[in-house]
């Protein structure tokens, strides 16, 4: 299984009063590893949208095992899971450089929707072509 | 060819545990599965996420597919709905098979 990095430092704007990071940032840390795995398979949000789908979130989770404090230097990387339906879940870690501490591990479910708004319950076509890549790209 | 009508429950009442079984409702019985009411939202209470298992496990069972919400709508209404369009869609599939 493989991974999808990107890395980005903890800016002052991003911790709290204590000086560590507020938790709903990681949730936006974890968006540029998305991002980047997307941008490889022609799926950002406005390739989706011109193959005539969206992929809301439907859920998301994060476990916090170590602070992030400001200028710190992370990795935050990503990968996707098998589909066992027609979704799209991401696992994310984000590791501190200095020491690939592991400071949290996060989980987001996607479902795809027509542009109407209608749940697909199965894939097809080159939504599905683009999907079945990408995860054979993390599961060779 | 058609089911005989008194295999209908029968029916009904293995759907309820492929059901219960693949969404692991710990709490909830056959029996707590009323025929008429919605699996969605009121009703059952199932998710979006319970309707995409669910769709996949009715292919796997019966070959019957669910393409989308729009269908689903209707094959989900409540427990009467599914039976009957899983019958229906099974039907159709053994006489156009059998026409090749």
């Amino acid at each position: 299984m493989r991974w999808v990095e990107t890395t980005t430092t903890v800016r002052f704007n991003e911790v709290d009063q204590w000086g560590i990071a507020w938790h709903g940032h990681y949730f936006a840390w974890f968006e540029l590893a998305r991002m980047k795995v997307l941008e490889k398979f022609s799926l950002l949000p406005e390739e989706f949208t011109a193959l005539g789908f969206i992929a809301p979130v439907v859920s998301a989770h994060c476990e916090f095992k170590k602070n992030a404090l400001t200028n710190d230097l992370i990795t935050i990387r990503a990968h996707v899971l098998k589909p066992q339906t027609a979704s799209l879940t991401f696992r994310f870690e984000i590791l501190r450089q200095t020491d690939e501490a592991l400071l949290a591990r996060g989980e987001t479910v996607q479902v795809l929707q027509r542009l109407d708004g209608t749940m697909i319950y199965k894939l097809s076509g080159m939504l599905k072509t683009r999907m079945e890549s990408m995860v054979r790209y993390f599961w060779p | 060819m058609q089911r005989p009508e008194q295999n209908l429950m029968e029916f009904t009442a293995r759907l309820k545990e492929l059901i219960i079984r693949v969404l692991r409702l710990e709490d909830i019985g056959p029996e707590d599965i009323i025929d008429s009411e919605p699996l969605f939202g009121e009703g059952l209470g199932l998710d979006s996420i319970d309707a995409l298992e669910l769709v996949v496990a009715i292919e796997k069972e019966y070959g019957v597919e669910i393409p989308d919400a729009e269908v689903g709508r209707h094959a989900f209404a409540s427990m009467n709905a599914l039976a009957g369009f899983i019958l229906e869609k099974e039907t159709t599939k053994k006489t156009s098979d059998a026409l090749g």
